[in-house]
């Protein structure tokens, strides 16, 4: 378990800035209540094994008692490193892309099912979106009842949603909660 | 108007119908009707009895009249079989009134010394014809009293009593029709009056003063507009005397004259174009109908135009800006169809934005008139207005008077500007189809049967072509080319203004405040576009709405928070961009659902920024309805920030306000069930705390307050609001957790609350008072609960604020007196301790006394 060196920093801080924008800040700055102390600290980063974490410091402080090989995971993995050195956002990431994302697509009931069996969003399956998306930003994919399915990248912008045929693809796939299903060995 | 002349008409009738023999011409045997020849008896009896009168009788050119009346015969009976549809009652019914007016103008005439002119004849010479003056004079001036009122009145009125179209349109039809057949009789006995008149005014002029002159004047420019009215093809040529009247008058003259030569115009310029004659056609040999008719239009449109030319010098004149800006209305709302159209128009929009409050009416009123009434004009002059407009705007840098955008708003443009040609083309459809299932049957049927089918079809169509030719109808393509100029020149404004708007925003500081405030232009704009947006070409409308978006405060990159120019605008106006924003989604792009987060932050942050005093609540309202209440779905997070931050606000404003946010909270409350968790008691709040686990009342945005650690607290010291309905209502609110999921549809609308309450606060605010005075002595001085809740706020509103002064002056008043009660039982002590200490002096002073002695 090591923080993140500088250029891992800012492949992580970019993937996520495509998701939160702004938000970032609130990421990184929102306290965590973790813990006994009274002060409540802050959440930080950590590589172990080629995955990153999400942690807050308490619980840092206490895993550096037990020996990195033993050391399974820690606080929420939010996504890893590939062989090759890029960064790639896991499902578990979900739930803190959900919660300070900028662009949102609401799914239909009909098509819930299809995303959640790794398919792409076209626009037949599209419940609602949020204005101003740009091409290739990052979305989170909700249900109708605002629970959150996974996350994509925009094909296309909010605009040029307006006058595509329904079979046209609006988000590409990354990841789905029916991953927990399908790849439960990998994660 | 048309009553007043008529009746001044037959007020001539009335008085000089028995002489209607002597200047009749002869009648045409079939011609005569009954009546007329009973009359005549009577008549030659008045004749006979004023002889005198009757002079000229002797010397009429018998032979000529004779020949002039087969003459007019003719003509008319050509006219008459031009119109063979015209009603034969009304025809003859027509004619008669046009007789009589004929009749009473020549005897009026020939009696009227001052109305006769010096005459040409055909060959050239030049008649004066004199009568004797005293006793004409007299009976002048009477004539001329009568009329001299009624004329003033009429250019008083002008602005007021408007005809309809249809009685205008009536009554310049029938001017014309008397006109023209008039139009051969009437010189001959002008010769009589213009002679006899010009001598008589030759004389007078040089006994009379300065003040009689002026009041000459003014009976002459009654006389003339009364015989204007009566006959316009005859008289053409007095319009020139009447404009040099104007220009030679003084002041009161000049106007009079002004109004007067409206009142005429309005009524005797036809509605279409006059086309002056070609060289070529001049040189042509053509009857004296067709060259009486080209003299009268030529003179017309001189002195209409030299009419205009006066108008436009005379409206850079202070003193007379008003009279010549109403003239230049009126004349263009009554007939845009006219010459010189362009230059009024021009004059009209160049006032549009005057400062001058009547003046900027009065040109907004008749530009609003042109655009309503577009089928005066075919449309042309709409879109020449609203392209001058759109060129005002862009010349004044959209430093305007709102009015002079807001007349937008009363242009109307047609639905299915595109539907008619998919009509057709279904029609076609309908036809091929019609055709393929003939064909079937075709097999059996004969022949014989196509062909005359096929000629039926064909005749249908000629027909049709013919009636399409015929009507008036405007071509479709045509009206759709003017729809669709019009439509771009107004969305080049209002881009224009929005653009500008930004840009003077972002030049930081920058204040370029003109005579009517920063932005004058942007309250109508927005209007404008929320009331066409459904005619916004689709790809402008991402531009639209970023520009919108940028408005309202929030910014499409996110790197800056936009705080830098949003302060420019104030509350009411991002409000409306959020509104229109609104409206724009809902017209055109129901297709996408869309959810428009931007806004729904910028509205979050503007419920905190709203004071009642300064902003508009009517729109705060109409934003909650729209944003709040009308969209279908919501974000589970967001309406529950939404409803923390409505809840908080209903707590610090009056009770209209409240009220309307109240009623936005309980539709979001039953629409979202979830949201119910807020009404819960429990320690932690909802119990879906989501990721933020704290409430954080100050977050800008509403995904991100954490509304649903937070408990609706709110509600328990509304239900004991001041005002009745509140505390109902949010009792009712907090209930609504127990209603196990049943949803009762809330029928009031966040604007209806906002309206009703705030009718009723006036009303309220004394029974308030006597309530709290009377409460006041059982609850003593206790500062009253829900105010110091609402204390934390510096903005409790007005209707709060005088009961609180009085609380807070008794409560500070006891304290006060506590204070001083406090001070002199402290001064008490110190005198009373002094004077203790004092006799123990004494006391010991004594014994020392007692010792040494």
């Amino acid at each position: 378990m090591r923080p993140l060196d500088e250029s891992e920093t800012t492949q992580v801080f970019e993937k996520l800035f495509k998701f939160t924008g702004n938000n970032l800040k609130n990421i990184v700055e929102s306290p965590s209540h973790e813990g006994p102390d009274q002060t409540p600290g802050r959440y930080c980063f950590r590589l172990h094994k080629n995955r990153v974490y999400y942690v807050s410091e308490s619980l840092v402080k206490r895993a550096t008692n037990i020996k990195r090989e033993n050391l399974v995971a820690l606080g929420t993995n939010i996504g890893k490193f590939t062989k090759s050195g890029k960064f790639h956002l896991t499902i578990q990431a979900l739930n803190l892309l959900a919660a300070n994302t900028k662009h949102k697509v609401w799914l239909k009931p009909t098509s819930e099912m299809s995303f959640l069996y790794g398919n792409d969003v076209v626009k037949g399956g599209l419940g609602r979106i949020t204005d101003n998306i740009n091409a290739y930003d990052g979305v989170v994919v909700f249900s109708m009842t605002d629970v959150p399915l996974g996350f994509g990248i925009a094909a296309k912008s909010t605009q040029d949603c307006r006058k595509m045929d329904p079979n046209g693809l609006v988000v590409i796939r990354q990841a789905d909660t029916g991953e927990y299903l399908r790849n439960q060995e990998d994660l | 108007m048309y009553a007043t002349f008529s009746n001044a008409r037959s007020n001539y009738m009335g008085r000089k119908k028995q002489k209607q023999k002597v200047a009749q011409p002869p009648e045409l045997p079939p011609d005569v009707p009954d009546d007329e020849v009973e009359v005549s008896d009577e008549d030659l009896e008045f004749v006979n009895k004023n002889q005198d009168y009757a002079g000229f009788v002797s010397r009429l050119d018998t032979q000529s009249i004779t020949r002039h009346v087969n003459r007019v015969a003719d003509a008319k009976q050509n006219d008459r079989s031009a119109d063979v549809k015209e009603d034969a009652l009304e025809s003859r019914y027509e004619k008669l009134l046009r007789k009589k007016s004929l009749a009473t103008e020549n005897v009026q005439h020939e009696v009227d010394a001052v109305d006769a002119l010096p005459v040409k004849t055909l060959d050239g010479q030049v008649y004066y014809r004199s009568v004797s003056k005293g006793s004409n004079q007299s009976k002048n001036a009477h004539i001329e009293d009568e009329t001299v009122g009624e004329n003033e009145d009429v250019g008083r009125d002008n602005g007021v009593v408007k005809l309809t179209k249809a009685e205008k349109r009536v009554k310049q039809k029938k001017l014309r029709k008397e006109a023209k057949k008039q139009g051969k009789e009437v010189p001959e006995v002008e010769e009589v009056q213009q002679s006899s008149q010009a001598e008589v005014l030759a004389e007078v002029e040089e006994d009379l003063t300065v003040e009689e002159a002026n009041a000459k004047k003014k009976y002459r420019l009654a006389e003339i507009g009364t015989s204007m009215l009566m006959d316009p093809e005859g008289n053409i040529k007095s319009l020139k005397e009447m404009l040099q009247i104007c220009k030679d008058g003084d002041h009161d003259i000049l106007i009079l004259g002004l109004k007067s030569l409206l009142a005429v115009f309005k009524d005797i310029i036809p509605g279409n174009r006059i086309r002056l004659p070609t060289e070529k056609e001049l040189a042509m040999v053509v009857s004296k109908d067709v060259k009486k008719t080209r003299f009268y239009e030529s003179t017309l449109l001189t002195v209409y135009k030299a009419y205009l030319q006066k108008l436009m010098s005379l409206e850079k004149v202070f003193s007379f800006k008003r009279v010549a800006i109403r003239c230049i209305c009126t004349l263009l709302e009554a007939n845009p169809r006219f010459n010189f159209r362009d230059s009024l128009l021009k004059a009209v929009i160049k006032d549009i934005s005057s400062p001058d409050d009547v003046t900027r009416k009065l040109c907004c009123n008749t530009i609003k008139s042109l655009f309503a009434n577009e089928g005066k004009h075919g449309g042309e002059v709409t879109v020449e207005a609203v392209k001058l407009i759109a060129s005002l705007v862009k010349d004044h840098d959209c430093h305007l008077h709102p009015d002079s955008v807001e007349v937008f708003l009363s242009l109307s443009f047609d639905e299915d500007l595109r539907k008619p040609e998919a009509a057709k083309q279904d029609t076609k459809k309908i036809k091929k189809k019609f055709y393929k299932t003939g064909r079937r049957n075709m097999e059996i049927a004969s022949e014989k049967k196509k062909n005359k089918q096929e000629t039926l079809s064909k005749t249908r169509e000629e027909v049709k072509a013919d009636y399409m030719a015929a009507s008036l109808a405007q071509d479709f393509n045509e009206k759709r080319r003017i729809q669709s100029d019009t439509l771009s020149s107004i969305f080049e404004t209002y881009f224009r203004i929005l653009k500008h708007t930004l840009q003077s925003g972002s030049e930081a500081n920058e204040s370029v405040t003109g005579p009517f405030g920063e932005h004058p232009l942007l309250a109508p704009c927005l209007n404008g576009i929320g009331k066409f947006s459904h005619l916004i070409d689709m790809d402008y409308m991402a531009d639209l709405m970023k520009y919108l978006r940028k408005l309202a405060g929030g910014s499409t990159d996110d790197k800056t928070p936009s705080d830098s120019f949003s302060s420019h605008l104030t509350v009411t106006e991002r409000l409306r961009c959020c509104i229109v924003a609104f409206k724009v989604m809902r017209n055109n792009l129901d297709a996408l659902n869309v959810d428009l987060q931007d806004f729904f932050i910028q509205l979050y942050n503007l419920i905190l920024e709203y004071r009642s005093g300064r902003d508009q609540g009517e729109i705060l309202a109409e934003a909650l309805k729209i944003m709040l209440c009308d969209d279908r779905q919501h974000d589970m997070q967001r309406a529950a920030a939404f409803i923390k931050r409505l809840a908080s606000f209903s707590l610090c404003f009056g009770a209209a306000e409240s009220m309307a946010a109240l009623v936005t909270l309980k539709h979001l409350l039953q629409k979202n069930v979830k949201c119910r968790d807020l009404l819960e008691n429990d320690s932690g709040g909802g119990s879906l705390s989501g990721s933020i686990a704290k409430y954080q009342p100050y977050a800008s945005d509403p995904n991100l307050s954490g509304a649903f650690a937070t408990v609706l607290w709110e509600l328990s010291i509304l239900s004991k609001h001041y005002h009745p309905s509140v505390a109902t209502m949010a009792s009712g609110i907090s209930n609504l957790a127990n209603a196990n999921n049943q949803v009762f549809l809330a029928n009031v609308s966040p604007q209806q609350a906002f309206i009703d309450m705030s009718l009723d606060k006036e009303k309220f605010t004394v029974k308030t008072a006597n309530k709290q005075s009377n409460s006041k002595r059982k609850r003593g001085n206790r500062p009253p609960l829900p105010l110091a809740a609402a204390g934390g706020a510096d903005e409790v509103a007005v209707v709060d604020e005088n009961v609180v002064r009085t609380k807070l002056s008794e409560h500070f008043s006891l304290v006060n007196e506590m204070e001083e009660n406090e001070r002199l039982r402290r001064e008490l002590d110190r005198t009373t301790l002094a004077l203790q200490l004092h006799r123990e002096y004494k006391k010991q002073k004594k014994v020392k006394k007692q010792r040494t002695m």
